[in-house]
């Protein structure tokens, strides 16, 4: 089974219930305005946010926690992993705090302490404590209209599109996370539009450890093959030279 | 001073700065002292130290090909620079790396921790390996200088042509791999940089700029040392070196058209500009200059092409860096002067290092002669005078510590004291609220406040505490004082504490002993409490219990004011059952202009975030 939550744009009242649960839960503190923030609410002490769009509309916004998570594939150390469940976590012993992640995430989702002198990567890791203990996260247990549900991703994907087919009207015929960047486990339905989630509107269906695969494939061939051509250039031109030798000695033999 | 004098008195100047600025970065954190952010997570010291710099140093690889491989023995004078300058050049990516790295002493983990998807742990490994083989490579050189330890160079020697090739191996492979790491990021990359073959123009551009150092590093010596210049070995270079940029810009510019993105470099856009300069200074004027042999067996036009390419080749480090991600992540990163300083005392280090091993080891065919010394040294003792003038070498060595300590204290001054000690936090002051029955509170003035009924509260709170409900202090001699009056700050806690005024004798003279009790330490926890002498400080049965010398931030004091009566009321009263949720008193609406801050990137300073600090759950 591999987990997943569904939030419904239309439904969410933007009461930050889920921000102070999230808090609650992860042991954060109070946050305050960092230069080196972004202007989306996210930072190491909220990994869950709440962007306030006109007309009501309440975006919360979070790790998408990817199906092939570009952060993991990234991490020179698999600090960052996917775990069987569907959460990408993050282990704090392995980490050296490269960043690539943070670079390679196209939602823009991991903060750094930049605070701290011992910093660490921080994201929301979907309460993985309470999921090994059989509960859901603490922002979906508390959100008071059940505009973000936690559940099983195929069963939130069937129940996502019928929503869309029961209110056509209502919302715009598109699950975000379903197919973009090789699916997320944190989807979306909404009567506007999310594209601005992420760094481009569109991100296409190819996974992003995809982009880098062929390079790191060639890696062992180009090795090898690199020295075998240093080798063989090196190889002729010795012959070469041996036999301009050999030559100038039959040339010059007295 | 002659020019080795000056030159090495500069670079312990720049060492000074950096040792002070690398020590504040290690116990502040990379916040206190980089202008590095969320959304651009890498700065100079990725863009500059680490791409650049293994770029740079990719003359070792490039001449031990030539020279090894393809034996072409004219080129056997740069050899030895060229492998010393390339070991140098990663000790110095790594020690860069050390600095940008926020957990640099788990450094070694890519050791034991795999993860082979990653373009960084295969670069990781690579500058590992190939610094390793170029210490090999190198050290026979200094090892000449002791003759008891012949057999470990002897041993070395033997295994040169292996340890030669395998460094080429190792070259390819990460030189590339450092373009592969952009592969994961075509949404932030520039479409006119980014593509499917970054790792192929990254090792393109590393010979061509491998090529380029050699040259320009033999011109630096040959104008820093007074040695011969090596003008037709240059230029012979340089005619190779122009082929290979030749291939690097059929390459670029082939990869766009094949793309069709062929319109973009015309497009008058930022980026377009930045291309055009870039191709123009790293590839097609070095091109055209070393392609004239008037112009290539020229000093000067050497000089001008090198020059030309090193710093094109850094531009489109920096370029693919994140220059050029301004667009996507929308935020404008400028380098703080701390980071340009540790990168330039990284590099002095290296360099210093550098001149060390050329006046010591047998690199040149002719070793310089001591610069210390060097054009004209005076004696160290005058006979005509009897004064004793010092010897030179120690004037030298004086001066150059004198360079180094003073500018490791002029560093330490330089560095901001609000950037290491506000932790990154925004100070605002509180605007206070304005309004008569109706206040309209919005600390930070920004339009997202609350609109405060005033009157209507009092007539709610007559029957409890009245207004001792919220009123807990009033300021000496004032009595109903404002919130603003003590929680000055938006975010941030207030000292309202004045010690100094209560202390000195310009104010109210108070002796130490009225407040700190006699036999004990005087601190601030032993002391007489405020209200010991300011009977009327602390309001009546009010149920805010105000304690210590800190008002907490005006948010904080806000929010735990009014958020749990809030919430008590909203489950007493039916018909408002929403008055314990945040839009009970917020209008989360925010006006139209404002919307494009939401999407990404912090912006000017002066522009307060629109999104309201979450709460500790209210319950």
């Amino acid at each position: 089974m591999s987990v997943a939550i569904l939030t419904d744009i239309t439904k969410c009242i933007g009461c930050l219930e889920c921000v102070a649960a999230c808090k609650k839960e992860n042991n954060l503190k109070m946050d305050v305005p960092r230069e080196w923030q972004k202007m989306d609410g996210l930072s190491a002490q909220n990994w869950t946010s709440i962007l306030s769009l006109p007309d009501n509309h309440y975006v919360r916004k979070q790790c998408r926690h990817c199906i092939d998570p570009a952060c993991a594939s990234a991490c020179p150390v698999g600090a960052l992993h996917k775990t069987v469940e569907g959460v990408v976590i993050y282990d704090n012993d392995k980490c050296l705090g490269c960043r690539y992640c943070m670079m390679a995430c196209p939602y823009g989702i991991p903060r750094y302490d930049w605070d701290q002198n011992v910093p660490y990567i921080r994201k929301c890791i979907m309460c993985y404590q309470r999921l090994t203990e059989g509960r859901q996260p603490a922002c979906t247990e508390a959100c008071p209209k059940q505009a973000t549900i936690f559940g099983d991703r195929e069963e939130l994907l069937r129940l996502a599109h019928q929503r869309i087919k029961e209110q056509p009207d209502l919302y715009i015929n598109k699950v975000w996370g379903e197919h973009e960047i090789g699916g997320t486990s944190v989807l979306y339905i909404s009567d506007i539009d999310l594209g601005f989630l992420a760094y481009q509107p569109d991100l296409g269906p190819q996974a992003l450890s995809r982009t880098t695969a062929p390079a790191m494939n060639a890696v062992p061939f180009a090795f090898v093959g690199m020295g075998a051509v240093m080798y063989g250039i090196n190889w002729v031109i010795r012959r070469r030279m041996n036999i301009g030798k050999d030559g100038n000695k039959e040339g010059t033999h007295e | 001073m002659n020019r080795v004098q000056t030159t090495k008195t500069f670079l312990w100047f720049i060492l000074g700065l950096a040792s002070a600025v690398g020590i504040t970065r290690f116990i502040f954190g990379l916040g206190a002292t980089t202008n590095l952010s969320d959304a651009t997570p890498w700065g100079l010291w990725i863009g500059f130290d680490v791409l650049s710099g293994v770029s740079l140093a990719a003359g070792g690889f490039v001449i031990t090909a030539l020279f090894y491989v393809m034996r072409r023995e004219e080129f056997h004078p740069f050899v030895k620079p060229a492998v010393l300058t390339a070991f140098l050049g990663y000790v110095a990516v790594v020690v860069g790396l050390l600095f940008d790295l926020g957990l640099p002493w788990n450094i070694w983990h890519m050791i034991i921790f795999w993860n082979p998807h990653s373009p960084l742990f295969e670069v990781g490994w690579c500058v590992m390996l190939y610094t390793t083989v170029l210490l090999l490579e190198f050290s026979p050189v200094p090892l000449e200088e002791f003759s008891r330890y012949a057999r470990i160079r002897n041993f070395l020697m033997k295994f040169r042509f292996p340890l030669i090739l395998l460094g080429i191996m190792l070259s390819t492979l990460h030189q590339s791999s450092l373009g592969s790491l952009f592969l994961i990021m075509p949404f932030k990359l520039h479409p006119l940089w980014y593509s499917n073959i970054l790792p192929i123009h990254f090792f393109v551009s590393a010979i061509a700029l491998g090529f380029m150092m050699v040259i320009f590093e033999s011109l630096v010596s040959h104008w820093l040392y007074l040695k011969d210049s090596e003008t037709d070995r240059i230029a012979r270079l340089a005619k190779i070196a122009v082929w290979v940029l030749g291939v690097y810009f059929v390459l670029r510019i082939g990869d766009i058209a094949l793309s069709g993105e062929l319109g973009l470099i015309f497009s008058g856009s930022w980026e377009a500009g930045l291309f055009i300069t870039e191709m123009l200074v790293s590839t097609i004027l070095p091109v055209i200059i070393f392609s004239i042999p008037k112009l290539r067996y020229n000093h000067r036009w050497q000089w001008v092409g090198s020059i030309m390419v090193v710093f094109g080749m850094v531009f489109n480090r920096i370029n693919v860096g994140g220059l050029t991600m301004i667009r996507a992540t929308g935020d404008i990163y400028l380098p703080s002067w701390m980071e340009i300083v540790v990168s330039m005392g990284v590099v002095s280090g290296a360099v210093l290092v550098f001149m060390f091993a050329i006046e010591k080891f047998h690199i040149w065919e002719e070793r310089p002669r001591h610069p210390e010394a060097y054009p004209f040294a005076p004696a160290a003792f005058d006979r005509a005078s009897g004064a004793w003038l010092g010897s030179p070498l120690m004037a030298a060595g004086t001066r150059y510590s004198l360079a180094f300590v003073f500018s490791f204290a002029i560093g330490f001054a330089l560095i901001p004291d609000t950037k290491i000690h506000s932790e990154g936090a925004e100070t605002i002051p509180v605007v206070r609220a304005r309004g008569g029955d109706t206040l309209f509170v919005d600390g930070n003035f920004n339009n997202y406040g609350v609109t405060f009924k005033h009157l209507l509260h009092t007539e709610i709170t007559k029957n409890e505490q009245g207004c001792a409900t919220c009123h807990h202090m009033n300021i000496p001699l004032d009595k109903n004082s404002g919130c603003w009056e003590c929680h000055k700050k938006m975010f941030t806690p207030t000292d309202i504490f004045n010690h100094d005024w209560h202390s000195s004798a310009a104010g109210a003279a108070i002796p130490c002993r009225v407040c700190h009790p006699a036999g004990q330490q005087r601190r601030m926890e032993t002391a007489k409490k405020c209200d010991a002498c300011h009977l009327d400080l602390f309001v009546q049965n009010s149920p805010v219990k105000a304690d210590g010398y800190m008002a907490v931030a005006y948010t904080d004091a806000m929010h735990t004011l009014c958020v749990p009566c809030h919430v008590k009321k909203a489950t007493e009263l039916a018909d408002k059952p929403d008055l314990g949720l945040c839009p009970a008193c917020h209008n989360i609406n925010p006006p139209q202009e404002r919307l494009e801050l939401l999407k990404y990137g912090r912006t000017e300073r002066s522009l307060k975030p629109v999104i309201l600090p979450p709460q500790k759950s209210s319950n």
